[in-house]
C-alpha cells in the first residue's frame, strides 16, 4: 500500500516534470526572474555579512580608547606631553602615540593609509609580524623603512623594487625603503597600509617632532573604557575622546543606513517577482483548464492534480534557488560583488581590492527561501487549488 | 443487476436562476454484459445521465447503484475513486491532450493508481496493438487522424480494465466506415464480458445488431412509445 502510494507520487512527479518541459520558454522564463530575485537578495545577504564579519575584524584591531586634540571643532596634532599627564589614571595600561593619515598619491589617484606606530607597542603588536608575506617588521631607528600593504604594492607597481619615494606637503621628496609586505590575506586591513616608525611618518607629514595625530590607549580592564574615558576627557577639556564600543555603533549606523536603502530596493524586487508570481499563476488558461478537467473525469482527485502543481513549483524553485545561490556565491567570492560595491563600499576608498568571502548565516538562508520560495509555491498552488475544484463534468461537453 | 437507478433526477445550479431540471424520474437498470443504447434529440439529457452511470457526479435525488455502490450522498473523493475503478468513458470530444503522446494520454487513468511506468506501457501496448493504433505510439495526440484519436479515446478508457464502458456520442465526429469500425469494437468488448451504454442519435448506432436494448429519452425522462 505504501508501495503504491510512493509509486503514484513518482508518477505524479513524472507527469509534472513532462508539463514543465511542455511548457518550457514560460517556465523557462519564470525560472530567470526567479533566479535573478534570488541572486540579487542572496549577493546582497553574503555582501553584507562578509563585510560586517570584516568590519568586526577591523574593530578588534582598533585601540579602545583614541584621544584627538580638536581645535576649532578639526582635528589637530596633539603633543605628547598630553600622553604623560594621563599616566596619573588608574586603569591605563598603556598611552602609544600615533601618526595616522592619508597620503593621496596623485599619480594613480590611490588613497593610502599611512600608519606610524611603533609596531612593538601597538595592541595586538606582537602578532603583527606574523601578518607579513615577507620582510620583517622596521627596527627602532632604521631610517626609511616601511612595511607596505598589497595594494600598495599593486598601486605604484613596486614588484621587487625596494626603494620607492613619496611626496611631502612641500613637495621635497621622502625615499623610503620596503622592509617587508603583508600577506593578502590580511587585506582589508592592510591592502592600502604604509607602516612605519612615528618618526618617519612626522617626517612624511611634516609634524613637528613631539607630536603624533593621536594617542591609542589601552585599558587593564574592558568594562571601565567609559570611565576612563570620562576622565580623560575631565582631564584634556581641548581633546576629542573615541571608545571603540562608540565607533562600533557609528559604523553600525553608517553600515545600516546603506544596507537598509539596499534592503528596500530588494525587497521591492522580491514583491514586485511575487506579484508577478501571482499574476502567472492565478490566471487559469482555458488549455490547463480543459487538462484539468480531463485528468479528473479520468479519475484524478484534486489533491493529485493539486499535487501535479506542487512538484512543478517545487522545481521550479528548487532550482531557481540553486542557481541563484551559486551565482550569488560566484559574484561574490570571485567578482567581488561588483555589483553592489557602489552602494555599500562607500568606505571601500578606504580599503581597495579588499577580497570578500561570501558568508551566508543559516537563519538568513531560511528567511531567503522563507520570501521566495514559499510565496512562489502559495502563488501556484492556491490558484491550483481553485482550479483542481473545476468540476469533472465540464469535461463532458455536448 | 449492474446498473440500477430508481426515480433518478438531476438538477443543475440547483435554487438558482439558471436552474436546469435535465433528469426526472429516470428508472432504467442495465444488466451484466449488455449493451445499451440511449437515443433522443438534443438537449434530452443523454449526457447527463451518462454522467450519472459514470460517476461523474451524484443525482439531485433518487437512487443510483453501479457496480454494487449507492452513488447517492457519496463524497466526490469516493466517486472518484469508485469511478476510476469502474467506469471506461468514451467522450463525445475525445478529451485527449493534444500536446501527450498517445501512448500518454492513454495511460493518463494509470497514473494516480501508483502503477509502474514499465506495467502501464505493457498495458497500453497490448490495447494499441489490438486496436491498429501501435505505430502511433510516440505521436503528439494533436498530429493523429479522427479515426485514430477515437481508437486512443477507447484504448484510454479500456485501460483500467473496467466492467462498464460509456460512450457519448462516438460516431458523432466518424464516417460511415469509421463509424461500423467503432460498432464492431464494442461488439467484441461486449463479447469478452464488458457491459455497454451509448449515448447516441446515430440510426448507425442505435439500428446496429448488436444493441440488445433502445432507451428513448425526451425532456429528461424516458419515453415509452
Ligand atoms: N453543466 C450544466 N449546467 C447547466 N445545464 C446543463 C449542464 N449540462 C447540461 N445542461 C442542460 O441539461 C439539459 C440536458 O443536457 P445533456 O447534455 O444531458 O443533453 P444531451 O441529450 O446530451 O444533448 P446533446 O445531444 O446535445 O449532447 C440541457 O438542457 C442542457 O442545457
Ligand atoms: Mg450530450
Amino acid at each position: 500500500m505504501a508501495k503504491r502510494g510512493i509509486e503514484k507520487q513518482l508518477n505524479i512527479l513524472d507527469y509534472a516534470l513532462s508539463s514543465l518541459w511542455r511548457r518550457r520558454t514560460k517556465n523557462l522564463s519564470i525560472l530567470l526572474v526567479f533566479s535573478a530575485v534570488i541572486f540579487l537578495v542572496a549577493s546582497f545577504l553574503m555582501v553584507s555579512k562578509a563585510l560586517s564579519d570584516r568590519a568586526g575584524q577591523l574593530l578588534v584591531a582598533a585601540p579602545e580608547i583614541t584621544v584627538q586634540r580638536m581645535s576649532a571643532g578639526r582635528q589637530e596634532a596633539i603633543p605628547l606631553a598630553h600622553g604623560e599627564r594621563l599616566q596619573g589614571i588608574f586603569g591605563i595600561r598603556r598611552v602609544v602615540p600615533r601618526v595616522w593619515g592619508y597620503y593621496f598619491d596623485e599619480v594613480t589617484g590611490a588613497n593610502f593609509t599611512v600608519l606610524g606606530v611603533d609596531p612593538l607597542q601597538m595592541p595586538g603588536g606582537d602578532g603583527l609580524a606574523t601578518a607579513l608575506a615577507r620582510g620583517r617588521l622596521p627596527e627602532e631607528g632604521e631610517a626609511g623603512m616601511v612595511v607596505v600593504g598589497q595594494g600598495v604594492v599593486e598601486t605604484l607597481a613596486l614588484e621587487n623594487r625596494q626603494l620607492f619615494s613619496l611626496f611631502r606637503p612641500d613637495l621635497s621628496l621622502k625615499t623610503l625603503t620596503v622592509s617587508g609586505e603583508f600577506a593578502k590575506e590580511t587585506g582589508i586591513m592592510t591592502a592600502d597600509l604604509l607602516l612605519m616608525h612615528p618618526a618617519e611618518a612626522r617626517d612624511l607629514f611634516l609634524i613637528a617632532p613631539g607630536f603624533a595625530t593621536d594617542l591609542c590607549i589601552s585599558v587593564a580592564n574592558s568594562r571601565e573604557i567609559e570611565t576612563i574615558a570620562r576622565k580623560i576627557a575631565e582631564l584634556l577639556p581641548d581633546c576629542r575622546v573615541l571608545t571603540r564600543p562608540q565607533i562600533q555603533k557609528t559604523y553600525q549606523v553608517v553600515f545600516g543606513w546603506r544596507s537598509g536603502f539596499a534592503s528596500i530596493c530588494l525587497l521591492s524586487a522580491v514583491a514586485a517577482f511575487i506579484i508577478l508570481a501571482w499574476d502567472k499563476a492565478s490566471g487559469l488558461a482555458p488549455e490547463e483548464r480543459r487538462e484539468i478537467a480531463i485528468l479528473k473525469v479520468l479519475g484524478w482527485e484534486t489533491a493529485d492534480v493539486l499535487a501535479v502543481r506542487f512538484w512543478e513549483a517545487c522545481l521550479v524553485s528548487g532550482l531557481a534557488f540553486l542557481l541563484g545561490m551559486l551565482s550569488a556565491f560566484a559574484h561574490v567570492l570571485f567578482f567581488s560583488a561588483f555589483l553592489f560595491r557602489p552602494i555599500l563600499l562607500g568606505w571601500s576608498v578606504l580599503a581597495p581590492g579588499l577580497s570578500l568571502v561570501p558568508a551566508l548565516a543559516l537563519g538568513d538562508f531560511l528567511l531567503l527561501a522563507a520570501f521566495t520560495v514559499l510565496p512562489y509555491l502559495a502563488a501556484t498552488v492556491i490558484p491550483a487549488w481553485r482550479s483542481a475544484t473545476v468540476p469533472a463534468d465540464s469535461a463532458l461537453g455536448g | 443487476m449492474l446498473i440500477a437507478l430508481e426515480n433518478v433526477c438531476k438538477i443543475y445550479n440547483q435554487g438558482q436562476a439558471n436552474e436546469v431540471r435535465a433528469l426526472s424520474g429516470i428508472d432504467l437498470s442495465v444488466e451484466a454484459g449488455s449493451m445499451l443504447c440511449l437515443k433522443g434529440p438534443s438537449g434530452s439529457g443523454k449526457s447527463t445521465l451518462l454522467a450519472i452511470i459514470g460517476c461523474v457526479f451524484p443525482p439531485t435525488s433518487g437512487r443510483a447503484a453501479i457496480a454494487g455502490k449507492q452513488l447517492a450522498r457519496l463524497p466526490d473523493r469516493f466517486l472518484t475513486i469508485h469511478r476510476r475503478e469502474s467506469i471506461g468513458f468514451i467522450f463525445q470530444k475525445f478529451n485527449v491532450l493534444p500536446e501527450l503522446t498517445v501512448l500518454e494520454n492513454i495511460t493518463l487513468p494509470l497514473l494516480p493508481l501508483g502503477i509502474s511506468p514499465r506495467e502501464r506501457r505493457q498495458r497500453a501496448k497490448t490495447l494499441m496493438e489490438r486496436l491498429g493504433i501501435a505505430h502511433r505510439e510516440n505521436f503528439p495526440a494533436g498530429q493523429i487522424s479522427g479515426g485514430e484519436l477515437q481508437r486512443v479515446a477507447i484504448a484510454r478508457a479500456l485501460i483500467n480494465r473496467p466492467p462498464i464502458i460509456l460512450a457519448d456520442e462516438p460516431t458523432a465526429h466518424l464516417d460511415t466506415p469509421l463509424s461500423r469500425e467503432f460498432m464492431a469494437i464494442m461488439q467484441q468488448l461486449q463479447a469478452e464480458g464488458k457491459t455497454i451504454v451509448i449515448a447516441s442519435h446515430d440510426p448507425l448506432v442505435f439500428e446496429h445488431p448488436a444493441i440488445d436494448r433502445q432507451v428513448a429519452i425526451q425532456d429528461g425522462r424516458i419515453h415509452v412509445p
